[in-house]
């Protein structure tokens, strides 16, 4: 249809955008400015006069032999379309694999069974800005000799949820026990996005993630605390260091995008590849970037096409997948495919099996299924894109607190350095991590850990929070 | 001197005799080859193709029996579709959204409701089978198409036949407001009836009743060729094409390549790339000084704002585009299995493509152009052919080389081509644009009313148009 015309209009508005923030580069200083706390209210209706109720009860996930039982009745009578002869994973969700994972679902992935492994978390509840905020919280069962455990957030993204982590916690709360180091112990907090798993959605329209959880921390009682996230977390964490500066000791990301491009990132672009020095690249950066054609431009729009529609229409595309768990599994099942390495795509089963098993994703789906949340996840996007990149407050903001990178190799989109430092004025960390993609935490909890705990032990010995 | 010299030459004139006049032929002829060489238009190269499952078979010629076809429909179709709708999970919509986070899950639930309660599926297959219905093998896939020719013609006049191409999320029952008013003009009060048609819909492989190709890089030129090659085992030589959305790239393509065959070629939505400088030149200029860039005042009123209309909407509208043309399994995959999430998806874009303004009414105004029945009949021919999932692939398949479509634009449409300019269409292409690829254009209207889905919303009007196009066409 629009073809040519979108191509074409996409790339005008590449190059409008890039215009625009020429014009605002020349305009206006990056003032090391913090980004302001958002009060609002998201329950149904209008706010009540009454005090909010700040009580944090405790939560546990359960089941029902209805919601069993309705599964099971819908996977049975999944509909399939034959995939194209030899089309692996390049059309997206292979049905044929597909196929399997409904019958392993219906036959061997025991929910009740996962929902005691999601029990095993204290977890809880508590009304924030007229929602219910739902959080995982778990303190580390011993501590060395005269230490203290540091409060440690931790924020997921989508298609994820707090379930990402149950890896990596024990890590952190029990290095010792994981032959890692002990000389940070963390009590690790990890919430729900808004709209997202066990989290109430909210009823008004506008966004809000880093202002509610930066309310739960204190309502927590933490005055200074350490945040780390990747996908949406890495903006919720970002926005958390750019309100409240004075109480994030340390932002820790494994995925540190750059949406606001000017001319140098241009420059860059065009000729890095042969000058990588000059714009401050290492070979990695560019063996990871280059050729920028295939690895960056044409990649983004092979894979993006969900973050489009999602930004534009997700009412219209939750629904369904609302309604058909198989649909909801074949299109989350995706992103951890292709995300996790692209080569996958050439994969008949999408290499799901090789860094996850099949009980770690289908609970991650269950999540979304048995919360009816994928609607509100979706317009998340909305909220955050449907004004384009690079034009909201915070993308033109710094950030001072101290901050770690952990770059992982099969990332989709590869941020150097060299840009990441624009933003972060304090990187204390940036490694290139050895393996692993987007989903870091589920896939790569030993390294990610390490990483998490060097980062810190910088922080906490040059006191690097109080230099800010 | 020269003068003087000429009575001498006279002197040589037998020789000259044979030599000016060979002279004046061979240069004469070269000239004429020059011109007629330049003027040789380029066709789009036919090829050939194999759909079916597995290699194609080397012996055997493909059966080419045009086989009656009806709808059918059983108990057990309608009482798994009544079992999904009653289940059908909903998210609440946000508050003020109307119909901008895309189709509203409160008038959803009116929608299935109707949907399970009054709408009768059988009633409706019988409304589908009132026109004859075949199918016909080639390239190893089925091909599904309605055939209506008109039940009296008038003394002496021609029946031009007449191929009209859906897209997405359309179908062949698109047409069936505009059927009778193309084979039976004078009945319908539609001028005079000089040209009457009779009517070949066919099913794009891949959507409704027409299989589904099983081999990758099934595309708008496989398509067109495998829509001529229709036409042929039909017994035409000569026909006019109509489209609208893939039907308007197909039969685009379909002129290219037998521009022999092509009587005349209607639109009701071209589409040509705002690239090259020149046009953004003339985008810019045309804000200020339209008629230096041969603009007309409804032109401006049509693309202007420009940013606004072209580049905005068409972001806000194309995430579903972006999608299918790069992962269609996955994005229609929860579609095949949920008969509501299919309706929401579908029927939104009978809203918004219909009149933008909708995005503001809670019930996406749906009803006040369309009746539930005949949007809720167009979504159950994707349910019971099961062809969501192939009908998205399509947009794939016609992305294989970023960034255009499969077709050389630059090949140009020389066949008189009509087009149906609506105010609602998703972009508008003025006059002026369109000459850069249709040399040939006959008429070109700025229709009243309509949107996209021009023959479904607006049939007198389109009908009126295609007639006026082949009437000049016909007396060209």
């Amino acid at each position: 249809e629009f073809c040519s015309s979108l191509a074409g209009i996409m790339l005008l508005e590449v190059f409008l955008v890039l215009g625009t923030v020429i014009i605002y580069f020349l305009l206006t200083k990056k003032k090391e400015e913090t980004l302001p706390f958002k009060e609002g209210w998201w329950g149904k209706g209008q706010k009540p006069d009454t005090e909010e109720d700040t009580t944090i009860r405790p939560f546990k996930v359960e089941t029902t032999e209805e919601e069993l039982s309705d599964l099971f009745r819908r996977l049975d009578q999944a509909r399939f379309t034959e995939p194209l002869e030899n089309s692996c994973f390049h059309y997206g969700t292979n049905s044929v694999y597909l196929r399997k994972v409904v019958s392993y679902w219906k036959n061997q992935f025991n929910w009740k069974k996962q929902v005691e492994v999601l029990n095993k978390y204290p977890q809880f509840k508590t009304k924030i800005q007229g929602i219910d905020i739902h959080f995982v919280h778990v303190k580390p069962p011993r501590l060395p000799e005269g230490q203290s455990a540091k409060p440690l957030l931790m924020v997921h993204g989508w298609p994820g949820s707090f379930y990402e982590f149950y890896k990596i916690i024990p890590l952190l709360t029990d290095p010792a026990s994981h032959g890692l180091s002990d000389e940070h112990v963390f009590e690790v907090i990890c919430p729900s996005i808004p709209g997202y798993g066990f989290s109430e959605a909210p009823h008004k329209q506008g966004t809000i993630a880093a202002s509610v959880f930066y309310e739960l921390m204190l309502r927590l009682g933490f005055n200074e605390f350490y945040t780390q996230g990747g996908d949406w977390g890495w903006l919720i964490c970002t926005n958390l260091a750019q309100i409240a500066p004075n109480h994030v000791k340390g932002l820790h990301l494994n995925l540190a995008s750059v949406t606001n491009m000017g001319f140098t990132h241009l420059l860059s672009v065009l000729l890095g590849r042969y000058l990588p020095g000059l714009f401050g690249f290492q070979e990695e950066d560019v063996r990871r970037m280059f050729p920028f054609l295939e690895k960056g431009l044409y990649r983004i729009l092979l894979e993006s096409g969900y973050a489009h529609i999602q930004a534009t229409k997700p009412d219209t595309v939750g629904c369904g997948l609302n309604d058909s768990p198989v649909g909801l599994a074949a299109y989350i099942l995706e992103k951890f495919s292709t995300w996790t390495d692209l080569e996958f795509r050439n994969l008949e089963d999408g290499g799901l099996d090789r860094k996850f098993n099949l009980d770690d994703l289908l609970t991650n789906i269950m999540i979304y299924w048995v919360s009816g949340c994928i609607v509100s996840s979706m317009r998340f996007y909305k909220e955050n894109l449907q004004k384009g990149l690079g034009t909201q407050k915070h993308e033109r903001l710094t950030v001072q607190v101290p901050t770690g990178i952990a770059s992982f190799p099969n990332e989709v989109m590869h941020t150097p350095q060299a840009w990441a430092q624009k933003k972060y004025t304090n990187i204390v960390s940036f490694h290139f991590m050895p393996r692993g993609g987007h989903f870091a935490a589920l896939e790569e909890p030993q390294l990610l850990a390490e990483d998490i705990l060097q980062f810190v032990g910088k922080v906490e010995k040059e006191q690097l929070w109080r230099k800010k | 001197q020269r003068i003087l010299c000429l009575p001498r030459s006279f002197e040589y004139s037998q020789k000259n005799a044979v030599l000016v006049p060979v002279a004046a032929l061979g240069v004469g002829g070269m000239l004429v080859y020059w011109l007629r060489s330049r003027h040789k238009i380029k066709t789009l190269e036919m090829g050939d193709g194999w759909w079916g499952s597995g290699e194609r078979p080397l012996k055997g010629k493909e059966d080419e029996s045009i086989r009656p076809f009806k709808i059918e429909t059983s108990d057990k179709e309608i009482e798994d579709l009544h079992h999904r709708l009653d289940r059908a999970r909903y998210a609440p919509p946000l508050e003020g959204a109307a119909f901008h986070y895309g189709f509203n899950s409160n008038y959803l639930q009116k929608v299935v409701a109707y949907w399970r309660n009054q709408f009768d599926w059988r009633k409706q297959v019988e409304v589908l089978n009132k026109y004859p219905h075949f199918l016909t093998t080639i390239e190893g896939i089925n091909i599904h198409f309605i055939h209506v020719k008109p039940s009296y013609v008038p003394h002496g006049r021609a029946v031009q036949p007449l191929l009209m191409v859906h897209g997405w999320p359309g179908s062949f029952y698109e047409f069936y407001k505009i059927i009778p008013l193309l084979t039976e003009p004078a009945k319908h009060g539609l001028a005079e009836g000089d040209v009457v048609f009779e009517v070949i819909c066919p099913s794009i492989p891949g959507y409704g009743f027409s299989e589904a190709p099983h081999q990758k890089g099934f595309n708008t030129v496989a398509t067109a060729r495998i829509f001529h090659k229709l036409m042929n085992r039909l017994g035409f030589k000569e026909y006019y094409l109509q489209g609208g959305d893939w039907g308007s790239a197909i039969t685009t393509n379909m002129a290219q390549m037998l521009p022999q065959s092509v009587k005349g070629l209607h639109l009701n939505m071209v589409f040509v790339a705002i690239q090259g400088l020149g046009r953004m030149i003339s985008v810019m200029l045309g804000a200020y000084a339209p008629w230096l860039v041969g603009l007309t005042r409804e032109d401006v009123q049509r693309v202007y704002p420009f940013v606004q209309k072209n580049i905005y909407n068409i972001l806000r509208e194309s995430g579903y585009l972006h999608i299918q043309a790069t992962k269609p399994d996955t994005a229609g995959c929860g579609l095949n299995d949920s008969p509501v999430g299919l309706a929401a998806y579908l029927l939104e874009k009978f809203s918004t493509w219909t009149d933008d303004s909708f995005l503001d009414k809670d019930d996406g105004a749906l009803e006040s152009k369309y009746s539930l029945d005949e949007l809720l009949t167009n979504v159950m021919i994707y349910w019971v052919t099961s062809s969501i999932v192939s009908s998205m692939r399509f947009y794939k398949e016609n992305m294989s080389k970023f960034p255009g479509p499969a077709a050389d634009p630059r090949l140009g449409v020389h066949v008189p081509t009509g087009i149906a300019a609506f105010p609602q269409e998703l972009a508008h292409t003025p006059r002026i644009w369109a000459k850069d690829i249709f040399k040939n254009i006959v008429t070109y209207s700025y229709m009243p009313r309509g949107g996209h889905f021009a023959a479904f919303e607006e049939p007198k009007l389109l009908a009126q148009d295609i007639m006026h196009f082949v009437r000049k066409v016909e007396q060209l």
